[in-house]
Parts: structure tokens; sequence; C-alpha cells
């Protein structure tokens, strides 16, 4: 919690990671200052194994290392079961395991973490991979252990990322490389008929030496057999799983064009007849291919599909006849007694038994304030443990917990979207459209009885209507707009979430973490100046009761000396009131305490009476994004807008002043109410819903609705699962975001337009016979090359509009 | 006890980078003696010795600039990154030295040889047979130490230089061994397995791939590694280089036919050439963009370090370059540009701008380096920088003026159809260019020596460092889970693609056994009045090769009307079936000769070659005054013809025999001739048989009864 | 012109040597990483220069 306290900021900043340092004792060696001691500790291991090369690649790259790490955090992984489930391979001599580390930012790391057989000299070999934030270690089992090493790498700043997802789920890893099989053997290919092509083209007055002609017609169709047989495979299992399921996608007329093109050419060639188009078709897959690859490019360090076990921990410490075994999640029993430490997240739900629990549950229920839990009351999992050590009995197995049986819950598991796109519809009618104007045509021909040009244009008119165009707009296009997404910190899961994104009109949000800063409330004081004993004797006060608002004001306040509280007495909702060395102190709401001290701040106030005088206000506030106000004017014009809140109204006045009166809040939300709100958007306003949230209690609502959008607020900060992640240093950009992708569906639009024309000129020759095949193998790369260029050049026009173009 | 120490090897690098500085400034140094002569004919020596002419010492600048100057920085440039980019010292230091003395010995024999006349009469793959297989030789064993190195690595990717490496190695090795393709007749001479129009395609497509992959590809891995390096910051896109890298390597192989527009190559196979060059801007364009917004943000440093500089400037010239190399490939373009200046300088763009700079640019970094030692002076060094951007410039210019102006005094006519300009005129409106050319590369080697100075100054003042201390971990072998990839499922068919493989041996050796006859096949004149060469003509052509006058002289008349009221009926394919090798030309600094046959008298050409400017004044050719005092060599008579035959040359059986015969007949007659012109000379002499087949170029066509 | 035929073939066979090495380096996960490859090699020349001080 960062309380608004008046410390005097001294402009120094720390070597290691560049934070202010702000606490009043100097902690320093030599000229180098540091925030923290966890810092120091790093810059003295770093130091002491010739490693400070580290500082001199980037300027402060550490990461800031306030939470001391406790001893035996890592004891679970000396246990041989947990063990195995994290590594990759292990011989007994040499043990392989990769590491998700999100710390990873800047070449400093990378040198660093690629330089730590130098700190624990068991490490045979450290790989970053630097676009996965990944670590592949390989290590000496004589030497160190897999414990060892994660004590290591936590110790110079970069702890692991270790959760029960890694154990659950591990195929993780795997990439699928096919996509760039097919690109090279269609790039490969194509260069080759291309040049074999151009010069049968250019020889048309001119004929090449028969034998020539005929070596040339041979590597042609050799080298077009892997692109239409390999790499252009895809096509044809998409249309097939179309047919099989009842519908045409815009898979099915492009492996119809595919197919016939090269019959036509196998005829052509073998009878002499003409060139044929082998060079166009293979240009035309690798196309195709380069643009799905653009469109389907993942951003590798981002997970959109966490689930609430990515961020549970992977073993706990059981208590046994007052014996500690670090165990499994999974092998935790109920009544089993657990430790949890500082900043743990509790995996199970449990009963407090032992410790002062002060639970931050803003993940789960994005309550923005601390509980505190007395014993004997039941804890819930998700939430994470702020102050010190408890011990808890355990209730339920965290298969059971709340947050799993609301994660399971059948409404929170959103199906596959199976919906055919809009490309899909136009594929089909496309499909309709081409193949009637193809039999008319030839149609034609044959009751003139030319059955020549009957075939001749039955082909040509399915050749040259070819509708890649229309996949080439559709696939250059957003990927394109994904890369200027990207680029923007505005990461989407793929690329059909832009067309979602143009089609939305009501937009819902989160508050904590949202459209405010995660967690971070402020708190001030206005009015009289208090005395040192009046301090005291709020604080006093405010310390009898759990309310949140309450705790705030005595961490704020800083005393250590409390007097004794007679006649206390607390007020759901409205205030506490008390008597201390006589005096009567109240605090609470204006209603509850009877008056208020005049100010224009906005936020929760907390009224301060004693003895019949009204002294001043607390003022508590969330602090809202820089930009946010802006981007809800903005939004308000072209959207409707919603707020849910999993918190208390405190901050109703200051979100009606940004959203206005026309927009629903509502506060107090559950998770499952999340949900439910976006479902009756959904289905009883047959409205489109983008939901904009952070926590896991956004997630079901991030699923039900037709955009998830999470927002991230470091890099390394763990998002549930979306369609799509923000760095909320960009959300105020949102609405542009949305008019891009907006955009992006004109230029689709207008793209295809234009590959229209081309074909209905083609058409026009192709109908009557007369299209010289090589105009049409030349049209044909032509009008692809141009519409990928029309896309490109359009799209970045819109971003540079937007002022998305750095 | 995971770590393993070794040692990088400086000495290697060391050696080459003083062998690519020596060659270096030899080779320039021909380049500036070259250029003057063509100003000033009298640097030709020819009347003291027939070693310095410029037809000799062409080649051997070019050679020397590429092959021994480009080549030794290439190598240099290998073996100090490679190394260190791949975690390990070089394979076996045994080859490496045997790379690094085999390569210089080769540039010493191609001197020596090309000096004394011994060369095969194609532009930059002019020596002769022993040398050709010599260069295979050491060719293999850098190829052995590169790969050797690269199984061994302890790093496991392979950056992206080395993919720039591996590719020029394979490539050079397959384009020289198709392109030296030749029958030996006797040491040191040989004729071309090809002839005609075919060599010509071998020849060009040899030629361009020459340039993209001895000049260039290796110089951008070598811009890869050093340009980052230098300015101590990643390359600006890695993914952006690997696009490169590949669809460079995917396109390039084609463009070669660019260099025969207009020639008697046949129309679709220019138009290949044609439209593959302009495709090549892109990954060309691609990488130099890379290679200069890797320095954005960095401005403020490449204004205070000449490496930088260097760096930038070469590149920058490698952009311009591979801009104007397509557009010289379009056929209107192409018209003006070939056979003149303009080819010139679009190559000394390259050579002194991207190869020249960045050579430069990776001594100033390297040597330091090498020596453990700070660059000896900096200003010295960024001098260095200004005198040689100067003598690029003073190179260009005149180069691109003169090209433009001969094109329109070549092509201007009079109001009735007469041409305005005799090719003498051209010649003497040129020659001043030549002269600021000339100066131009005198400056630019001017910048040279103070680099070495520099670079010597440097290497005194620190101690050299034999080898660096390195460690790391040997590459352990990832576990990953089984996949089903294609790659995977070949290599568990390991019976099939054991078959495929040997299938493709088989073909390769059955094509090897097939080529020569097949190539023999196509000879068959398909113009019937084409004749194979008599023996003295065909002496005569030898010695035609020997003088290089392919180096100023094309054998090939453009469908211009203006080439062909200059100098005769174009050029058909035809013509060119017993040209083993081709001599179509590239440069015209002198007229054209394809149909020089009968054009004059004998003994105007007996007077020409004593002495050009008595019979053309002002001419810039040199004298040939030795021709008249050496003999024809007769012994080799025979097996000359016995080679051409074996190449599908109609000569009779049993003709070697009854050949110097008829040779003698034919000199006999033609010191007959010119004894009535007054001209008295032994009928052995070398300068009958140039003679007899100057006479002969082009007139076979002539004979072809009229339709 | 059949020697187009043997450089189309030797072309092809050089170009499909290359597009085994491309399958090699992408099945390799050569290219899994596009970043770091980059920074690695600036690396080298700095650890001997720390050694030395």
């Amino acid at each position: 919690m960062i309380y608004d306290k008046n410390i005097s900021h001294q402009k120094t900043t720390c070597f290691h990671c560049g934070d202010e340092c702000t606490t009043n004792k100097k902690i320093s060696i030599g000229e180098k200052y540091f925030c923290c001691n966890g810092c120091k500790t790093v810059y003295e291991i770093l130091n002491e194994n010739d490693l400070c090369e580290y500082y001199e690649l980037n300027a402060s790259p550490g990461i800031e290392q306030k939470n001391t790490i406790r001893k035996d955090k890592f004891e679970f992984l000396d246990n041989l079961e947990i063990k195995q489930k994290l590594i990759q391979f292990t011989d007994n001599k040499t043990t392989q395991v990769i590491f998700y580390l999100p710390q990873i930012h800047c070449s400093s790391c990378l040198w660093l973490l690629e330089s730590i057989n130098i700190v624990d000299k068991g490490i045979i070999k450290a790989t970053v991979n630097f676009t996965k934030k990944e670590l592949f270690i390989t290590y000496n089992e004589a030497d160190t252990s897999l414990r060892k090493v994660v004590e290591t790498l936590t110790k110079i700043g970069y702890e692991p990322h270790l959760s029960l997802q890694d154990i659950d789920s591990k195929e993780a890893n795997k990439t699928d490389r096919t996509r760039w099989y097919k690109i090279g053997v269609a790039g490969f290919c194509f260069a080759n008929i291309m040049m074999v092509s151009i010069a049968d083209y250019v020889s048309i007055n001119n004929p090449v030496e028969y034998k020539i002609k005929i070596f040339f017609s041979l590597l042609c169709v050799v080298l077009s057999l892997p692109v239409l047989f390999y790499a252009a495979n895809e096509f044809f299992i998409a249309a097939w799983n179309g047919i099989k399921n009842k519908y045409l996608n815009i898979d099915f007329p492009v492996a119809l064009a595919l197919v016939i093109t090269f019959t036509r050419s196998i005829y052509e060639l073998s009878t002499g007849t003409g060139n044929g188009y082998l060079d166009s078709m293979s240009g035309i897959v690798f196309f195709m291919l380069i643009g799905r690859w653009l469109q389907s490019r993942t951003y590798k360090s981002i997970s959109f599909d966490r689930d609430y076990k990515s961020f549970f921990p992977i073993a706990l410490n059981v208590i046994n006849n007052g014996k500690i075994t670090p165990t499994e999640i999974s092998q935790v029993k109920k009544n089993d007694i657990i430790q949890v430490y500082s900043n743990d997240i509790i995996p199970v739900d449990a009963i407090l038994s032992k410790g002062n629990a002060k639970i931050d549950y803003s993940f789960v229920s994005g309550e923005s304030l601390p509980i505190h839990i007395n014993k004997g009351e039941l804890i819930y999992a998700g939430g994470k443990q702020l102050d010190g050590l408890l011990e808890l009995i355990v209730l339920k197995e965290a298969s059971q917990s709340y947050l799993t049986n609301l994660w399971n819950n059948a409404t929170f598991t959103k199906k596959q979207k199976t919906k055919a796109t809009i490309y899909d519809l136009i594929g089909k009618y496309f499909t309709y459209v081409v193949l009637a104007i193809g039999f008319g045509s030839g149609l034609f021909w044959y009751m003139l009885g030319e059955k020549t040009l009957m075939w001749n244009a039955i082909t040509t008119v399915l050749i040259v209507a070819c509708p890649c165009a229309l996949l080439l707009s559709q696939n250059y296009t957003n990927g394109n707009i994904l890369r200027i997404f990207g680029l923007n910190k505005f990461y989407l899961r793929a690329a059909d979430v832009i067309d979602d994104i143009s089609k939305i009109n009501h937009i819902v949000l989160d508050k904590t973490g949202t459209i405010t800063e995660t967690k971070n409330a402020t708190i001030k004081y206005t009015g009289n100046q208090l005395s040192e004993e009046n301090k005291i004797t709020i604080a006093s006060l405010a310390n009898q009761s759990s309310h949140p608002a309450s705790k705030l004001i005595v961490d704020f306040l800083n005393i250590s000396n409390l007097h004794h509280v007679d006649n206390y007495k607390e007020t759901e909702g409205a205030g506490i009131e008390g008597w201390i060395n006589e005096q009567h102190i109240k605090i609470g709401s204006k209603n509850y305490v009877g008056g208020e001290y005049f100010s224009t701040n906005n936020g929760t106030k907390v009224v301060v009476y004693i003895d019949g005088k009204i002294l001043g206000e607390f003022i508590i506030s969330n602090v809202y994004r820089i930009g946010i106000s802006e981007l809800i004017q903005g939004l308000k014009k072209r959207f409707k807008i919603s707020l849910i809140s999993g918190d208390n109204d405190s901050e109703l006045k200051n979100i009606k002043n940004i959203l206005g009166d026309n927009s629903e809040i509502l506060f107090n939300q559950s998770p499952q109410q999340k949900l439910d709100y976006i479902k009756y958007l959904q289905n009883g306003l047959l409205q489109k819903v983008m939901m904009i949230g952070d926590g896991l209690n956004d997630a079901g609502a991030l699923k039900q609705s037709e955009v998830g959008i999470a927002v991230a607020d470091t890099k390394n900060s763990f998002t549930p699962s979306s369609d799509g992640v923000i760095d909320a240093s960009v959300l105020p950009k949102l609405n542009v975001f949305i008019q891009l992708a907006q955009a992006g569906k004109n230029i689709i639009f207008l793209t295809f337009c234009i590959s229209a024309i081309y074909n209905i000129i083609g058409l026009y020759f192709a109908v009557q016979g007369i299209l010289s095949p090589v105009i049409a193998a030349i049209l044909m790369p032509c009008s692809s090359i141009s519409i990928i260029l029309l896309t490109y050049g359009l799209t970045e026009m819109y971003a540079r509009k937007l002022h998305l173009n750095k | 006890m995971n770590q393993e120490k070794f040692y990088y090897d400086n000495k290697i690098p060391r050696l080459f980078a003083i062998a690519c500085i020596f060659w270096g400034t030899v080779g320039m140094l021909l380049g500036v003696i070259a250029a003057f002569q063509l100003a000033f004919p009298v640097l030709n020596f020819s009347e003291y010795m027939p070693y310095l002419t410029f037809g000799r010492l062409r080649p051997v600048h070019t050679n020397a600039v590429i092959f021994a100057f480009v080549g030794n920085g290439i190598f240099t440039a290998v073996y100090y990154a490679i190394p260190r980019l791949l975690k390990t010292p070089m394979w076996n230091r045994a080859l490496s030295l045997i790379h690094f003395w085999g390569w210089q010995f080769i540039i010493v024999c191609a001197a020596v040889t090309l000096l004394m006349g011994y060369t095969t009469g194609k532009e930059y793959a002019e020596l002769e047979w022993p040398i050709d297989i010599l260069i295979t030789i050491i060719w293999v064993v850098f190829g052995i130490n590169m790969f050797g190195t690269i199984f061994t690595r302890r790093e496991r990717h392979l950056y992206v230089a080395i993919w720039f490496f591996i590719a020029s190695w394979v490539t050079v090795a397959m384009l020289h061994i198709v392109n030296s393709f030749e029958i030996p007749v006797s040491f040191m001479k040989s004729y071309s397995w090809y002839a005609g129009v075919q060599d010509a395609l071998v020849q060009w497509w040899y030629g361009h791939n020459a340039v993209a992959f001895f000049l260039t590809t290796p110089y951008l891995g070598l811009m890869y590694y050093f340009l980052p390096k230098a300015a101590d910051r990643p390359v600006y896109s890695y993914r952006l280089s690997i696009v490169h890298f590949w669809s460079l390597i995917f396109l390039y192989i084609w463009a070669g036919p660019h260099h025969l527009l207009y020639t008697a190559l046949p129309d679709w196979a220019q138009s290949v050439g044609t439209a593959f060059s302009i495709m090549l801007i892109l990954p060309s364009w691609g990488g130099m963009l890379n290679g200069l917004f890797t320095l954005r943000g960095a401005w403020d440093k490449v204004r205070e370090d000449p490496v930088l500089k260097f760096f930038v400037v070469a590149v920058t010239c490698y952009g311009m370059s591979t801009f104007e190399g397509p557009m010289l490939s379009l056929k209107n373009v192409n018209a003006i540009s070939h056979y003149s200046d303009w080819t010139v300088a679009h190559v000394h763009i390259g050579a002194l701008g991207w190869n020249g700079f960045m050579t430069f640019g990776m001594m100033y970094w390297l040597i330091p380096k090498l020596f453990n030692a700070k660059l000896y002076s900096r200003k010295l060094a960024s001098a260095h920088f200004w005198i040689g951007t100067l003598g690029i410039l003073l190179y260009a210019i005149p180069m691109y003026w003169s090209a433009f102006r001969s094109y329109f005094m070549m092509k201007a006519f009079t109001p009735s159809g007469q041409l305005e300009y005799e090719f003498i005129d051209v010649v003497q409106t040129v020659v001043p260019f030549y002269v600021i050319r000339a100066v131009g590369g005198t400056i630019f080697l001017i910048g040279v020596f103070l680099m070495i100075y520099n670079l010597i100054k440097t290497a005194q003042s620190g101690d050299f460092v034999e080898s660096e201390e390195a460690s790391a971990a040997p590459l352990v072998k990832e576990y990953t889970a089984p996949k089903n990839s294609i790659w995977h499922s070949l290599i568990e068919r390991k019976p099939l693609l054991l078959l495929v493989l040997s299938l493709i041996v088989v073909g390769i050796g059955g094509l090897v056994e097939l080529i020569p006859t097949f190539l023999v096949k196509e000879n068959i004149p398909t113009i019937a009045s084409v004749k194979p060469y008599t023996p003295l003509e065909l002496q005569g052509r030898d010695i035609y090769i020997r003088e290089g006058c392919y180096n100023c002289h094309s054998q090939m008349i453009r469908p211009f009307r203006y080439e062909v009221t200059r100098y005769g009926e174009y050029s058909k394919a035809g013509e060119f079936v017993y040209d083993h090798p081709f001599q179509w030309g590239s440069k015209r600094t002198g007229p054209d000769l394809a149909r020089i046959g009968k054009k004059y008298g004998d003994s105007w050409h007996f007077n020409h070659m004593l002495e050009p400017t008595s019979m053309a004044p002002g001419s810039i050719m040199p004298s040939y005054p030795s021709m008249y005092e050496n003999t024809i060599d007769k012994v080799s008579t025979n097996s000359k013809i016995h080679a051409m035959r074996k190449m599908g040359v109609p000569y009779p059986d049993g003709y070697e025999a009854i050949a110097n015969q008829d040779l003698e007949k034919q000199a006999m007659q033609i010191t007959k001739g010119l004894k009535e012109n007054k001209i008295e000379i032994a009928s052995d002499k070398e300068i009958i048989a140039l003679i007899a087949y100057l006479q002969r170029i082009g007139t076979d066509i002539k004979l072809e009864p009229k339709k | 012109m059949s020697v187009i035929i043997i450089l189309l073939l030797v072309s092809i066979s050089i170009a499909g040597g290359f597009l085994i090495a491309f399958f090699w380096s992408v099945n390799d996960g050569q290219y899994d990483d596009d970043t770091s490859p980059a920074q690695r090699i600036l690396f080298d020349n700095k650890k001997i220069n720390t050694n030395k001080k």
C-alpha cells in the first residue's frame, strides 16, 4: 500500500532497480545507493562473482527486491515427486528444466541469466528464450539441486514463476512449426516455377526450343506438386471439414480454385495448348500462407489462457505432529494444518487457527482493501495473506474449494467460438455466384456448339474469380492491425478478435485495478490540525474495528502506544464510536457523526468527531488511472457504458462524475453476478459486450462477453483468461484501438471490392472465352500483390491518423 | 568443471588481415596504373615488355581486388567471427594454415600467370585449369574447417552472419566448378567446354553470382557481425535479418542473364534475368535498412567513431548499388549502360564503397582488438574516411558523365543519316574523364596508405593477443518430446532417405556423363556458312585471348541502328558455335570487332598493332611489338585441334597431323600479301596469326547465300 | 541452349539444399527466439574487458 505520507524525497534512485530510494535510512555501498536491502544483496552477490557487467549493459536493470523471500520457501523442491513434475528430463546425472521468468526484460537479464553458472557452479548451461521469457537450464545433480538453482535465481532477483499450472499441463512448450515448413516449400517452389514461367511467357512470339519447353513444363509440374499436396493442404482440410459439417466456408472456394487451376494447367501443359497457371497457383498459396502466419502470430510471452491455477503455489507446508513437511497441493487433505506465509496465496478454503490474518481478496472479489479475519473464521481460497505467518486448518481440499467450484461452474467455461465468420458467409455466396457464372457461360458456349470454349470459360471463370483476394485482404489487414496493436502494448489472442471488437456496442468496466490503479488507495486528512493526543485517540478507536477504512486510518496515523477504549460500538456501514480518557469520539459517515467538514474532495469521507466538535475528515479514495476520464468521455459518445465492481460503493460519487447519469453502475457484485450481468446485457438487451477487467473475479465476465480484455499492470503481472491483454499504460488509447479495429473492417471491405473489380474485368473476358492465359496469369499475382500492398498501406495510414505509429 | 576452457586463435585472423591489406594495396595500385594507362598509353611499357599492357594488367587488378583483397577480407571476418559466434576455436589449425598459405599461393600464381598471358579469356574466371583445381582444393579445405567448427560448436544458435558465410561457401563452390568446366590442351592452356552463346550464359550466370556470393553475401555476414559489434547495440531487427537471408538466397541465383541484354542470348533468358534482378531490390534494401537502422539513435556515436562512419557509407553504397543494379537490368537502361563506363562506375561504387569501406571499418575495429591497443589516431582514420569518400566521388562521377557523353555521341546521326562521330572522337572526349577517374583512384589509394600507417602504429603501441581465453559449456543435447514433423519422420525412414540420396547421386553422375555429349550436339551450326577456324586463325585467336583484347573490345553488335551503321550487321547466336571461349566482352574502350574481318587490309592491321596511332590518330591502344618477334607455337596446334574436335568442332579425322601444313600455307599467303605492300616479315611470327584471326572475325555470315 | 537445363538443375539442387537447411533450422528451433541471438553476440568481448580490469 502506498499512503500519501509526507516523506522527504531524496532524489537518489536505486543503483540496482532504478526505483526511488524512499527510506530514511541510507542503504549504500560507496557511491551506490539502494532502495532496499534486497537490491543491495543482489548487487553484493553480483559484485562478488565479477558479474557487474550487468549494470553496464543497461542502467539500473534490476528488479526491486523489497519483498524478502523466506529461507525455506523452496523446500518443497526437494520433494522428488514435485521435482519430477517440474523438470523436462533427467538421467540422474544431469537435469534439464525450463523456468518461466516474467522478470526478463532487457539484455542485462539475458546476460546475467546466461552467466548464472558463475554463481552456481553446478549449472552447466543456461539459455534464455527472450521471446518466451523462459530460461532453459541444464545442471549437474552432483553439484547442485533443483532447489538450489531456484534459490540462486531468486537470490539475484529472478524468482521463477512456479505454479500449479506448470504441474498440471506441460505441453505448453510445443511450438508448431508446420507453417514454417509450408511457407518454405511454397516459397521455394513459387520462386522456381516463376523463373521458368517468365521464360515461357516472354517466349510466346519466339518459341523456346522444343525440348527446353518440355523440360520447363515438367519442372513446373514437379515443383507444383509439393505446393498443392503439402503447402496448401490446410485449405483442403478446412474445406472438407466445412462440407462434413454441411456448410461452405471461405476455404471451400479457395480449395476448389486450387484444384481447378492445377487440373487446367496440367491439361494445358500436357496437350501443349498453353503454359498453365502453376506459378499463380503456387504464388497465391505462398501469399496466403504468409498472410495466415502474420495473422496467427502470437505473443509468446503472454498467455491468454491462464486460469486460477497459475496463481496458486505448487506446495504448502503441512504441520504434522510438530513436523513441517512441504506437500504438493493435491496431496493436502481436509483437516490438515497448513502454514501460510506473507504474500502467499491461500489455495484452499480453511479456518484460521493462528496468526494475524490480513487477507487481500482484491483478486478474487475486487474488494480494494484488505480484510482482517479473526481466529476461527473462514478464509477462502484465492486470498493473499499480507502480514505474517498463519496457521490454517484445511476445510476443503484445493479441488473442492470455493474458487475451484466457481471456476468450474459451467457458465464460466465458454464454448469455443464455432460461429462462422463474416468471411465464411461471403465465401458461401461467393462460391454459388462463381459456380453459377462459370457453368452459365459454359452452358452458353455449349449451346453454341463451341465445346473447347465451353471448358475454357468454365475453368477460367473459376481461376480468375479466385476468392484468394478476399482471404488475402482479410489476413493481411488483420495481421497488420495485430502488429500495430502489439507495438502499442495491446495484445490480442487471435485475429478474429479484431472482427469482434469492431462489432461491440456496450462496454462494461470493472473498477478496482481497471479504471483505478490496483489496490492502491490514498488517504488524506483535511481539517483542523490534529494534536498528538488527538492522533492517539483516533488511532485507538479505529484500531477496534476491522473495517478496511479503519485499518487504513490506523496505518496512516502510525501510532504505537494505543489507549484503552470504553463503550465501543460499531454500526455496520456507518461508523464507530467510543470513550477514551473521558472523551467521546465518533468516526464515520456524515450522517452517523451528524455533521460534515466542508471540503471539495471526492472519495470516501470519514468524519472525525471528538467531544461535540467536528475536527475534520479523512478522505479515502482510489487512484484513478491517468487519462481514464477522457477515455470514458470518448467512449460514451459511441457506446453504452456500465461499471460493475466487487467493491463497496464508496466511490460512487467519483464514478458518477466520470460516467455520467446514463450509465449503469453496480457495486458489491460477486463474480457470478458480474457474469450474469453480461449475460443479461447479451440476451436481454441484445448487446455486444466488451468487458474490461483485471482480476480473477472478472474472469467469468471476461469469458462471457464478446470481447474480454484483461488489464495488465506491469509486464510481469498475471492476467485472467481473456481475448486480449492491454497494458494499463495504454488503456486510455482503448477508444483509438476500437476505431482501428473498425477501420480494419472497412479496409477489408474496400479491398475486397477492389478485388471484385479485378474479378469482374477478368470475368468479362473469361465468360467470352477470350482471356489469354498470359494475361490471366499476370493479372492474378498482380492483383494479389496490389491487394496486399493496399491493405498494408491503408492500415498504416489509419494507424498514423490515429497516432498509433511511433 | 562443467565449463570447458578454450582459446580463440588470433594469429590466423591477423595473417588474413595483413594479407587483405597487402593485396588490397597491390590490387588498387594496379587499378590506378591501369586507369592511367587508359589516358596515357605510354604507361603500358609495351616497347620494353609485353607483361604490363592494359589487357593483361586489368585482369590482375580485378582478380586481386576480388579474390585477394575481398577474399582475404572475408576470411579475416570468418576466422575472427565464427569461433566467437560458436564459442569454439576453429576446428583445425593446420587446415586454417593450409587455407591461408594456399590462398596466398594461388594469388601469387594468379598474378604471375595472368601477367605472362595465361588466361582462359573469361572475365573474373581467367585463371587457367591448374590454378582452378588448386582453388577447388583450398576452397574445400576452407569448407571442411568451417563446417568442422560448426559441428563442434558450443552455441546452439547459428547467428545470421554464419548463414551468410555458409551460403557463400556452398554457392561459390558450385559456381566455380560449373564455370570452370574446361578441357586442358596443355599445362596452362585450356578451352571452355561451352561454346558461344552457351559459354556466355554460363559465364554471366557465374559472373553475376560471383558478385552476389563473393562480394555481397559474405560481406553481409561481415556487416551483421561487425556493425553491431562496433556500434555496441544489437542489429535493428534480427527477424528481418533472417528474412533478408532466406529471400536473398532464393532469388539471387537467377539474376545472371541481365548481363546479356540485347545480345544474341535468347530473349526469354534475358527477361528472366531482368525479372529476378528487379525482385532483388526488396531483400537487398531490407538488409541495407536493417544495417542503417541499427545505428538509429546512435548517430552521435557515428559522428565520433570512424569505424561507424565507414560502415554507414559502406551500407549506403550497398543500397545504391543494389538499387542501380536492378535498374541496369532494365532493357532500355541497359542499352545505355552496357559496354560503357556506367558499368565500371556501378562496379566501383560496390567495390570501393561497399567492400572497401566495409573492410576498412572492420580493420579499424579489429586491429586495435587484436593488439589490445587503442587506435593510434582517430583523426587520421577520419581523414582516411573523408579522403576515401572523395576518392569514390572523383571516381564515380566522371565515369557516369563519360558514359552519358559517349552514349549520346555514339548514337548521334547527321541529318543526312551519317554517323556524326567516329569512334576515335568518342575516345578523345572521354580521355579527360579517365584522367580524373585515375586521380580519384589515386586519392582512394592514398587513404589506404594512411590506414596502413595508422594500423601499424596501433599494432606497435600494443601487444598482440595471440589467443583469447574463453569458456563455455559444451552443447547439451536438448531433450524434446518426440515430434511428428516431416523432418523427423524422414529421418526415421532412413532406408527411403538413403534411396533418395543415392538416386540424386546417380542422377548427378549421369548428368556429368551426359552433359558433354549433350552440349556437343548443340553445337551443330544453325548457319550453314559458319565454319571452324583454320589452324592459323585458331592460334591467332589464342593470341587475342592471351593479350586480353576482350578487356576493351567486344564482339557483339546489338540490334540498334547506330551500332549496325557503325559496325555492321548485328550478331546472331549461330555465329559463335565454334567459339571456345566466347569473346563477347563487356566493355568497349575500343570499337566492337564482331565485323572487323576484311574491313581493313592486312597491312593496316600490321601497322596498327605495331603503332596504333599511325593508323588511328588519338588511339589509346597499346602497341604490341613483341608479336613481331615471337614465333607461333606450332607444337600446340596438334593438341588444340584435337581438343576442339573433342568438343564437337568438326575438323576431319586425322586433321591434327596436317594442321600445321595448312597453318604454314595460310601464313605464307598473308606474308606474301604484306610483301606486296612493302612489308617484310617472317611467316612464323605471331602477328601473322593474329591478322589471320582478325580478318576472319564475322565474315562467315557474309558468305551465306542471299535469299 | 541446353546449357540452361544444366544451370537450372544445378541451381535448383543448390536451392533445394538451402531449403533442407531451412527445414533443419526451423526444426532445430533456431528461430524460436528472435531477440536474444542479436544481443548475445555483444556479450563476449565485454567479458574479456572485465577480466582484464
